[in-house]
This record gives structure tokens, C-alpha cells and sequence, in this order.
């Protein structure tokens, strides 16, 4: 019997003015020990099945008809305590966001084992139970008496990992366990997920937007678009062979790890949303389909085939959809010229602790790193490597307490007031979280030539310029009127993107720039960053934790680890050949 | 920054009904204060003692009836919104002005400025406000004065924290890198943002300072037996309460509705901006830290 | 929490001192004629005069204060100009009668205060139809804000105590009965004494005023609980709690309210504080003997001796109470930020 099975699974959204269908009508299987992965862009729908298998369905959505069963129960139509029962024991779940699935007041070893006591173990042997839950997934006895921020995004995800296989449940789902990970973390998390699950005979749904790592893990692959699923099928055949045009668009949107860089497929924006597809007739991915054809329209296309089924009328069409060109190589320039930024032996310690235990850690030590004038360098390492704060420390936001940091050839390390001048003129940041980096009363227009105002520019030099920047940056000019607020995430991070090279600084820092945009966004950046640095001509300073979208941005790599840069060169050399043990950690985490 | 009034925070209040409400009240009672020597029937302090304890009677002579002395009530509520006024708007704004600006020099400067003023605003709140305000009474200072010098830390460690919760978002670090002076900073990306909270406090310690009037008259402490306010209405009410309630019931009432004004209205500036409340605040500053 | 506890402790011994600064300048140093107030009043040029030498007052501020500080830290602390009792009679009667006024009407406050909070959340969670309802609980809340403690005292003497007598108001104790021996904490000394009639009796002279200054302090506790429980609830852990089958009441009495109630503590730290401001007033409005009603002779008198001493012992109690709820409080709350 199936693990888990839906037929039909259809779940509407209640809106005003009627119901918004978020899943159509979807089945699947999942056999006893099986991977399936579901994977989708946005996510809108995957994990609306994910919440579907806890009766948990966020407000507003109800399931209409169909059937979600396991082991042949209904799921939807279970008394809430019989669901109650299944959890935690049977079903169990891994989370996004590690480190806030934990609660955050009590120590790891008591919300450890008060699950384990949930389990039925006997109270004199819950310690030894948790030991020995924690060492079945590599984590220290020691980690039992921390609190959760205590800890990395990796080892409250451990304790999780233990956490849901210590009932040895017959099912996992698992929503985006790594997308809070650095890829080492990413690596090691999964070989501790398949291990239990292996062996315990778990079967596993996993729920991303990453098409490789699903590729990486799973067995059988389902990709889902629009409420429905398009192709479904072994997890080898749609990676190698996908059968619909979406699948295979989001497959040419994802940079590859080694060979050559092509240019990223540029798949359209879905349009505007859930409601404007209820009405189509035919085809729902046509819209956005590279090879639809006329008649795609008139009749829905029905998910066909044998083991690898796709709703696609024109399959045979799919490997013609191919990228355009190669990335062009990075401009020339002279050699010998000053350094846009050089660091000498830079070190900076953080404190943390209460008054009376305060601590002092090393946060980065002795950094040395010079980047060329309109050089693209990418720093890649573990979470808390030190590289965010080398990147700040390179923006000027924080001091250095050791160590020179020299813009163009000057100081700034000496006088706080004219270096921030200097760095106002050389250096420019972008920051992750687009929504807080914009000022929420300020308009698009205003705000992409703040750096005007520095200058107290007039009004109308303002208003063309912010209309040049809009333009450069591939946004409708009408956005310019908007608040941030109004806009999307993707459309949020050009508009502080436009706001740090208004002024044409030399080096652009960016900081988790690419972080939690799906594949077709991503590559939007990518090819925006590339195209403005032809035109443009500054140097980037990328942290990054995707090691595919350093290595398709930028010629060079650096490998932080401990606060110290531990490789630096090229990056086909780099990752080709790895030498530090912290970048084959990266890289053997990275799903390629 | 009138733009940003008008294009940000004014669309989001008026759809608020607690803050049209609120305003529509506080507005009535400054109305009422300001007009009062036209508005009113009688004079506040004039005597009728043929006619004392006399009842409510709409279309009669005392509209909401006299006191124990014949002076008319309805007369002595408008007064009384004077006093109330005279006290709440110069202690709200001083308040602001003295913690406000201590709270933002704090958070903005931090270091040595923000312990200083930690340690001033410890020392201050060290005793309830009521016991500080009637110390200050009793050393010699005026109603408002007292109001506003028991009202500060409030707007300092609020406001503190307001701004501590802005000034690490991103777009202040991007207006640093920009290279706008720290000052203009401060005046363009994190005042507007405190502002809303600045706003509520002010209605709040507005609402306070008309308690704290009202009490300290009650009390009868820091001003004249027979001024005209609320509170000494409702001590002189008090005597007479089971032969004229309305004595009593009217300053009550008046009182609960100019606070309640005043408490609503700063709910829905807040409330309408998504800041947090200033209690939750100060719970969280609490918490928080090592220091008092 | 031990650890937090002590250096909040530690850190209040400072605070302390600052707020007898502050004592010193409101009452030493911005006052006109100091030398009137520490006499009774009609005393004559010379006697004013003589009390200025007595005082220091010539002498310069630093030297002032140190003077006065040492007074005060030693207990020296004179006669009532007003009364001319010593002052340390006066006020150690007052204090404790405050303090389980005081203590009395936190426990209130805290009750209703916990109680309104989670009602308020209930009402907020169950989100669609009812969400105005909710709105209108937490338009409550700040109604009930704008009630001053004086309004409710005057409200419930009037209904309870003199319209429908059930509770009795004026003093301690009902006539008659006999004090017992002890502390001058009525209710301790009533149980150490077995006597129950004493211990009915004063708590029953207790409860006006006690439940008039929860009612009218308790708000901010109910809505600081309300949104962070709201906010915990937006928190992964409680989903992910929900995901590992716990019940709902599982989740909210065993995950949510332990972290809510923290910032709830700490707020009902406050409110105790704020309270004890509100203390002056009720035990005036119901005739409580307390430290509060002496203060507010004090200051119609300009009592210098009472006013200084008597406002030294609210800030001695204001900063202990809330050194002690802080440091419980940081002790309890997870250390994010640092
Ligand atoms: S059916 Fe037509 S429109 Fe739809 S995916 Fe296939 S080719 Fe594209």
C-alpha cells in the first residue's frame, strides 16, 4: 500500500469573490521507502500538499474533493485527535526555518526530550534516548544543555532530523529543510536525513523549488505549476529528459557547476496571479510556453505516459528549447592598476554575553584581499564564516580593529568622517532583505537617486535620472511612482540595486543578493548584474552561499572559513580543484 | 517630511475610526477650553445659594444642575477643560521635547551618551510618577511642570527602543553609505519612522497629565482650593453625592471621555502604523540588557 | 536567572543612589524657603533662621547632599514639622500597612491582568468572523485604560461601600477588634496570632482599594500578553509543535504562554511601580492609614522631614520590585540579541 496517495486533491482558496483553485485535481504516490519530490518555483502549491497531509491548511484554503490518504486512511476527513496520534509518530515533519522551529526559552535537550517522553519512553532513560537520538545524527552530547540561538541553522536542523526520526515514522515531509543551509550544512543535513531514513525504511516528500537538489535525493520527481502537476516521473528520466517545457525552462535557468557558463533561460513572470488562470481554457502553462502553438489553447492538455507522464500536447518540441549563447567574458583591462579595494591583515572580534560573562570572539583575523578595478569576486564559506562581516567591514558600515582597509589607494581606516566620504564615492552595498533596505514612505523614483539628494540635485535632474536608472534596470517606468511596499520581492532588490549604482560606484558589495529567489528570478539578476557590468564598469564584492551562482557571476572565488580566507583564485580552478577542506565540504553539499 | 505626513501616514489614519474619533474629541475639548467664556451659561464662580444641588434640567437655567455652592455645573466643565488643557498640552509637549530628545540622543549616539542617559531615566523612574509629581508639588513646581517632569522617561525609553528597532534596517545603513551626515540620518530615515510613536505617546502622556491634574486637584495639592478643574469637581461631588449625583457623574464622565479620547487616539496612530504597543516596548527594554 | 537576578540587584544599588539625588534636588534644592518647610508652620524669623544653620544650607550643595545623604542612610530623620512625631514612627507604621495594600492589589493586578490577556488572545485567534470582536476586546482594553484608579476607587466606595455596604473603607481594622502584636503587617501578624476575625477584618478593609488599583493597572498587562502571545503564535515553533502532534492546549499552556509571559512579567513590573504612584490616591479616596496618604499630608503641610523620608521609601520599594521582576525576567528570556 502507498505511504501516502492523493487522487484528485483539489483545494480551493475562499477569496472574495469565489474560490481561486490552488490545487487542481493532482495525484500522486508515495511507496513505502520512496522520495518523491514536489517541486515548484514560488512553492504555492507544493506546500499547500505539505499542510494538507497535517489538516493544516493555512486560513482560507479548504480542500473541495479528491482524496489524501495514509496507508489508506483519509487524512482530511480524520478525527483531529486520531490525526493528533500520527504525528510526531507515524508522519513527521522538517522545517524550513531551523532555527525558529525550535522554542526558543528552552534548552535543545528539554524540548528533545519531552518529544521522546511524547514517544513513550520511560523517564530514567529519556537522557540516554536523546544521546544517543543526537549522535545518530552526528551533534555533541554537549549541544543538550544549549538554547537554540545558540547554535547553528545546521544543528538546530540536526536536532530536528533527530527529532523526527525518533519515533521512526513511516512518512517525512519536508518543506525546503535546506534552504536555511549553506551548502556544506545542505550536504551534511541531507546525508543525515537519507541515512535514518534509509535505514528505517521512511518514505519522503520533499517539497522545494531547487529542481537539482530534489534531482540529488529523490526517486521520483513531480513538478508543479499553476495547481497542477505538469510532469511527474523518476527523478533521472526528468532531469535528463524532462517532457514539458516548464521543466526544462527551469532546468536552463539554473547555472551548472562545471563546463561552460550559458546564458540563463529567461522564463516570463507568471501572470498576474492564481485568478487570471482560473477562466483558460486550454494549456495553463501556455502563456509562458516557449513552444506553444495555436491549438494549445483550445484543449487542457492531460498529464500521458508511461512511467514518465507529462501535460504536454507538443513533447517532441521540449529539447528545442535551448539558451542562446555563453556568458561574456569579464571586460579587459590594463594591468598594474590600483586596487579598487585592498585589505591588509584586517581582524575584528565581536563580544557577546551577559555583563557579568562577557566573551570575546575573533569574528574575521588577519584578511588580506586586494580586488582589481572591475574584477567580480565571490565569497563562499559556512555560516559564520565571517564573510558577511567581511563584507560590511569592505562597506565601511563597520570599523576594523586591526589591519588597513584601502579604497582606490587611500586609507579609510584613519579618520572616520572623510573616509565615509571616500567610501560614499567608491563603494556601494545592497543588503538581503530588500523589504527593510528601501524606506517604506519614500517612491521608487526618490529612492533610486538618493544619492542625488547627498548633492541636493534639483528636482527635475532627479526625476530624469531615476527614469534612466528604471530603464537600466528593466523596470516599467510607471513603478517609479510606487512605494516599496507595492512591489515585488525581485522587483525590491532592483530597486536597491538602481539606489547603490546611482552614484557609479567602483565596487559594488552585495550581500545575499540571490538568497530565497526561485530559479527564473535568479537568472532575471544574474543576466541584469552581468549586462550593467558591460555598461557600467565596476568591480563586485558577492557573499553568496549558492557555489552555481558564484561560479556563473563572478571569475574569482574566495573560501572563507573561521574567520580567515582559507582559497582564493579562479573559480573554474577553485572549484575544479579544491584543495581547503572547507571548500570540498561546499562543495560536496552543492547538488551538481 | 510634509509630504511624507501626507502621503504616508496621513491616507493610513483616516481610515482609522479610533483615530478619527479620538481626534474629533480631543479637539472638542480644546474647542470647548479656548471658547469656554462665550459657551458658558454662567460664570463658573458665581454663587446661587438660593438655588444649590439643583438637578439636571435640560431646558432650565442650570442645564446640568448646581453644586453644594449654586454654581452651575455645566459652567464649571467648560472652565474645567481649561485647566485640564493648560495642564496636558504644555506637559505632553515638554515631555516630548525632553525625553524625545534624550531617547533619540541615546539611541542615535549610543556609548557613553546612551548609559548617561540610562542611568538618568533609572534614577527618575525610580519613583512612581504619581509619588514624583507630588514630590515636585510639594518642592514648588506647577501642575504641568510636575506632569511633564514625571512624564519624560517614558518618551525616552519608548522612543529609545523605537528608534534602536529602525536605525539596524537597511535603508539606514544604505542612506549612511549614500553619505548623508549622520544628523541628516538621523532627521530623514529615522524620525519619520518614530514619529508615529512619538505621536501616540504624546496623546497618551496627554491623557495621563489630565488624570494627574485631575488627582492632584481631587487631592487638592498644587493649586488653589476653589480653581476650576475636573478634579476638584469631583472632590466637591463627592461631599454631595447621594443628594445631587450629578455632581459627581458629570467631571466623571467628562474625564473618562477626554482620556478615553485621547487613549484611543494614540491606539490608532500606533495601532494604524504597525508599531508595536509602548508597553510591549518597555516590557522588551526590560528584559533586555544589563543595565537598570 | 540567579546570575540576572544578583546583577540586577547589584545594579539597583546605583540607581538608588542617583534617585536620592533626584529627592535632594526636588526637595532641597528647588524649593524657595527649605528651612520654612522643616518647621511648623508660623515659625518666626529666627527659628527659620536657626533650622538654615541646622540644615547646612549655607554651606555648598555637594556638601549638602553628603550631609543629608548621611542622615538619611543612618536613620536620623527627625521630628514631623507638622506633627512632631518622629518621623521614623510615622513612616514605620505607614509602610507596611502600604505594602500589603500594595502587594494585595499586584496579586490582583497580575490575576486580572493574565486573565484578560488570554482572553484577549482567544478572542483574537479565532481570526475571519470574529476578528471584530477582536477588535473590539483590544478597543476594551484601551477604554479601560482611560479609567483612572481614582474613578474606580470613587466607583467602587460608592457602590460597595456606601450604596450596597458589603466592604468596609476607613483604616486598617474595624473598631473594636484588638491589634495584635508583631510587625505592623496586619495580615502576617493576624495569622502569626491565629486571630481570624483581625485577619477577615483587614482583609476586608483591604479589598476596595486593592481591587480599585488592579482594575486600574491591570490593561497593559492584559495587552502586553495578548500581543506577544499573538506574536508567538506567528512563530515557527508553535507550527511546528502543532506538526509533531501536540494539542492545542498543549501548545499554548506549554509552549506559547511560558515564552508570552515573560514580556507579561515584566510589564506587570511596571504596572507594580505605576502602582504604587496610584497607591497615594486610592488609600486617600477609601481613608487608608498608608504611606501614601501620609505623603499626600506631607505635601498639603509641606512636611519636610515626613515628604523626604516617605518619598525615599517608595523609591526604595519602586527600584527593588523592579530590580527583582527584571532580573527574574532576563533570567527567563532568551538572550537573542546578545
Ligand atoms: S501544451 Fe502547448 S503550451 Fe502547454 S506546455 Fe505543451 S507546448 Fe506549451
Amino acid at each position: 500500500m502507498s505511504v501516502l496517495a492523493a487522487r484528485g486533491l483539489t483545494v480551493e482558496a475562499r477569496r472574495r469573490g469565489g474560490a481561486v483553485p490552488v490545487l487542481r485535481g493532482i495525484n500522486f504516490t508515495v511507496e513505502p521507502g520512496q522520495v518523491l519530490g514536489l517541486v515548484e518555483e514560488a512553492g504555492a502549491g507544493a506546500a499547500v500538499v505539505g499542510r494538507a497531509v497535517a489538516q493544516r491548511l493555512p486560513p482560507g484554503l479548504a480542500m473541495v474533493h479528491g482524496s489524501l490518504s495514509f496507508l489508506g486512511a483519509e487524512l482530511m476527513a480524520m478525527p483531529a485527535d486520531e490525526m493528533r496520534g500520527l504525528l510526531g509518530r507515524e508522519i513527521a515533519f522538517l522545517p524550513p526555518s531551523p532555527l525558529a522551529a525550535l522554542h526558543p526559552a528552552r534548552t535543545v535537550g528539554a524540548q528533545l526530550e519531552a518529544h521522546l517522553r511524547r514517544l513513550g519512553v520511560a523517564r530514567r532513560e529519556l537522557r540516554a534516548k536523546a544521546v544517543a537520538a543526537l549522535a545518530g545524527v552526528g551533534v555533541a552530547e554537549a549541544v543538550l544543555g544549549r538554547l537554540p540561538h545558540h547554535l547553528s541553522q545546521e544543528q538546530c536542523q540536526l536536532v530536528l532530523v533527530a527529532m523526527a526520526f525518533a519515533g521512526a515514522p513511516k512518512l517525512v515531509v519536508a518543506e525546503e529543510p535546506t534552504a536555511a543551509l549553506d551548502a556544506a550544512a545542505q550536504g551534511r543535513v541531507l546525508a543525515a536525513i537519507q541515512a535514518l531514513r534509509r535505514a528505517q525504511g521512511a518514505a519522503m516528500l520533499l517539497i522545494t523549488r531547487d529542481l537539482l537538489l530534489a534531482g540529488a535525493i529523490c526517486d521520483e520527481l513531480a513538478v508543479m505549476t499553476g495547481g497542477d502537476i505538469v510532469e511527474i516521473g523518476p527523478a533521472a528520466s526528468v532531469l535528463r529528459a524532462p517532457r514539458h517545457p516548464y521543466t526544462s525552462s527551469l532546468l536552463l535557468a539554473t547555472p551548472p557547476m562545471r563546463g561552460a557558463r550559458p546564458d540563463l533561460y529567461l522564463l516570463p513572470e507568471p501572470a498576474a496571479g492564481e485568478r487570471a488562470l482560473a477562466g483558460v481554457a486550454g494549456c495553463r502553462f501556455a502563456p509562458r510556453c516557449p513552444v506553444r502553438a495555436e491549438y494549445c489553447l483550445r484543449t487542457e492538455p492531460p498529464l500521458e505516459g508511461d512511467a514518465h507522464r507529462s501535460a504536454c500536447i507538443r513533447p517532441g518540441l521540449v529539447p528545442t528549447i535551448v539558451a542562446q549563447g555563453e556568458v561574456p567574458p569579464p571586460p579587459w583591462r590594463p594591468v598594474g592598476e590600483v586596487p579598487v579595494l585592498a585589505l591588509e591583515g584586517v581582524g575584528k572580534a565581536v563580544t557577546t554575553g551577559p555583563a557579568w560573562r562577557r566573551e570575546t570572539v575573533a569574528a574575521v583575523h588577519d584578511i588580506s584581499l586586494r580586488i582589481t578595478p572591475g574584477e567580480f569576486v565571490a565569497v563562499v564559506g559556512e555560516e559564520g564564516c565571517g564573510a558577511s562581516l567581511l563584507a560590511r567591514l569592505a562597506a565601511g558600515l563597520e570599523q576594523p580593529a586591526a589591519g588597513r582597509i584601502m579604497l582606490a589607494g587611500v586609507d579609510v581606516s584613519v579618520d572616520a568622517a572623510s573616509a565615509r566620504q571616500q567610501h560614499a564615492a567608491t563603494v556601494q552595498m545592497v543588503f538581503d532583505e530588500a523589504q527593510a533596505a528601501l524606506t517604506p514612505w519614500r517612491r521608487v523614483s526618490d529612492i533610486v537617486t538618493e544619492a542625488l539628494a547627498v548633492r541636493q540635485s534639483r528636482s527635475r535632474v532627479r526625476e530624469t535620472r531615476a527614469r534612466q536608472l528604471l530603464a537600466e534596470m528593466g523596470m516599467p517606468l510607471a513603478l517609479g511612482v510606487r512605494l516599496p511596499g507595492q512591489l515585488g520581492e525581485a522587483q525590491r532588490r532592483r530597486v536597491a540595486l538602481a539606489r547603490a549604482l546611482c552614484g557609479e560606484p567602483k565596487l559594488l558589495v552585495a550581500d545575499g543578493l540571490f538568497d530565497g529567489l526561485d530559479a527564473p528570478a535568479q537568472a532575471d539578476l544574474l543576466g541584469l548584474l552581468l549586462r550593467l557590468r558591460h555598461r557600467l564598469d565596476f568591480a563586485l564584492l558577492l557573499v553568496c552561499r549558492d557555489l552555481a551562482v558564484a561560479r556563473h557571476l563572478c571569475e574569482r572565488v574566495l573560501v572563507m572559513h573561521q574567520g580567515a580566507i582559507v582559497e582564493d583564485g579562479l573559480a573554474d580552478t577553485v572549484f575544479g580543484w579544491p584543495r581547503h577542506e572547507a571548500t570540498k565540504a561546499l562543495l560536496a553539499g552543492s547538488p551538481r | 517630511m510634509m509630504r511624507f505626513l501626507r502621503r504616508y501616514l496621513w491616507p493610513r489614519w483616516v481610515r482609522s475610526g479610533r483615530v478619527l474619533l479620538g481626534l474629533l474629541s480631543v479637539l472638542a475639548v480644546l474647542a470647548i477650553a479656548v471658547v469656554a467664556p462665550v459657551l458658558a451659561p454662567h460664570d463658573p464662580l458665581a454663587q446661587d445659594l438660593s438655588l444649590t444641588l439643583r438637578p439636571i434640567e435640560l431646558r432650565g437655567v442650570y442645564p446640568l444642575g448646581t453644586d453644594g455652592l449654586g454654581r452651575c455645573v455645566l459652567s464649571r466643565l467648560m472652565f474645567g477643560a481649561r485647566a485640564a488643557v493648560l495642564v496636558a498640552l504644555p506637559a505632553a509637549l515638554g515631555a516630548l521635547l525632553l525625553g524625545g530628545g534624550l531617547g533619540l540622543a541615546a539611541g542615535w549616539l549610543g556609548g557613553r551618551v546612551e548609559r548617561a542617559v540610562g542611568w538618568l531615566a533609572a534614577a527618575w523612574v525610580a519613583f512612581p510618577p504619581v509619588v514624583l509629581a507630588l514630590l515636585l508639588v510639594a518642592g514648588g513646581s506647577g501642575v504641568a511642570m510636575a506632569a511633564m517632569l514625571s512624564a519624560w522617561p517614558l518618551f525616552c525609553r519608548v522612543l529609545r527602543a523605537e528608534l534602536q528597532a529602525v536605525a539596524g534596517r537597511g535603508h539606514v545603513a544604505a542612506a549612511l553609505m549614500l553619505g548623508f551626515p549622520r544628523g541628516q540620518v538621523l532627521w530623514r530615515e529615522v524620525v519619520p519612522a518614530v514619529l508615529p510613536a512619538a505621536l501616540a505617546l504624546l496623546a497618551w502622556v496627554a491623557a495621563g497629565a489630565v488624570g494627574l491634574e485631575a488627582v492632584l486637584a481631587f487631592l487638592d495639592l498644587g493649586g488653589a482650593p476653589d480653581r476650576l478643574s475636573w478634579g476638584r469637581m469631583l472632590a466637591d461631588g463627592w461631599e454631595v453625592v447621594f443628594l445631587a449625583p450629578i455632581n459627581l457623574v458629570a467631571p466623571g464622565v467628562v474625564l473618562f471621555s477626554v482620556m478615553a479620547g485621547l487613549a484611543l487616539l494614540g491606539d490608532g496612530l500606533r495601532g494604524t502604523m504597525g508599531l508595536a504597543l509602548p508597553e510591549a516596548r518597555l516590557a522588551d527594554d526590560a528584559m533586555a540588557g544589563d543595565g537598570p | 536567572m540567579i546570575a540576572s537576578l544578583g546583577w540586577r540587584l547589584l545594579v539597583a544599588v546605583p540607581v538608588l543612589l542617583l534617585a536620592t539625588l533626584v529627592l535632594f534636588v526636588v526637595l532641597r534644592v528647588l524649593p524657595a524657603d527649605v528651612a520654612a518647610m522643616a518647621l511648623a508652620p508660623g515659625a518666626t524669623e529666627a527659628e527659620i533662621a536657626a533650622m538654615r544653620v541646622v540644615l547646612g544650607l549655607d554651606g555648598l550643595l555637594p556638601v549638602q547632599y553628603v550631609i543629608w545623604l548621611g542622615q538619611m542612610l543612618s536613620g536620623e530623620w527627625g521630628l514631623s514639622a507638622q506633627m512632631g512625631v518622629p518621623v521614623a514612627r510615622l513612616v514605620g507604621t505607614a509602610l507596611p500597612a502600604t505594602l500589603e495594600l500594595a502587594a494585595l492589589a499586584g496579586v490582583v493586578c497580575g490575576v486580572l491582568g493574565f486573565s484578560g490577556g488570554l482572553l484577549l488572545f482567544a478572542l483574537r485567534r479565532e481570526g475571519g468572523q470574529r476578528e471584530g470582536r477582536a477588535a473590539l476586546a483590544e478597543t476594551g482594553t484601551t477604554l479601560m485604560m482611560a479609567v483612572p484608579a481614582l474613578l474606580w476607587a470613587l466607583l467602587l466606595v460608592l457602590v460597595f461601600a456606601l450604596g450596597w455596604p458589603v466592604a468596609p473603607v476607613g483604616g486598617r481594622l474595624a473598631p473594636g477588634l484588638a491589634w495584635p502584636p508583631g510587625t505592623g503587617f496586619l495580615l502576617l501578624d493576624a495569622l502569626a496570632a491565629g486571630d481570624l476575625a483581625v485577619f477577615g477584618s483587614a482583609l476586608g478593609h483591604l479589598v476596595l482599594p486593592a481591587v480599585a488599583l488592579g482594575l486600574g493597572f491591570a490593561p497593559p498587562v492584559m495587552r502586553v500578553l495578548g500581543a506577544a502571545l499573538a506574536e508567538a503564535y506567528r512563530a515557527p515553533f508553535i507550527d511546528q509543535a502543532r506538526l509533531r502532534g501536540l494539542s492545542g492546549a498543549q501548545v499554548l499552556w506549554g509552549q506559547a504562554l511560558p515564552l508570552a509571559a515573560v514580556p507579561a512579567l515584566a510589564a506587570l513590573g511596571r504596572q507594580f511601580v505605576l502602582l504604587l504612584g496610584g497607591v497615594a490616591v486610592v488609600e486617600a479616596v477609601c481613608g487608608y492609614p498608608g504611606l501614601g496618604r501620609l505623603l499626600v499630608e506631607a505635601v498639603r503641610a509641606a512636611d519636610l522631614p515626613v515628604l523626604q523620608v516617605a518619598g525615599l521609601a517608595f523609591a526604595v520599594v519602586a527600584v527593588l520590585a523592579q530590580a527583582v521582576v527584571e532580573g527574574v525576567c532576563r533570567g527567563l528570556a532568551p538572550r537573542v540579541r546578545a
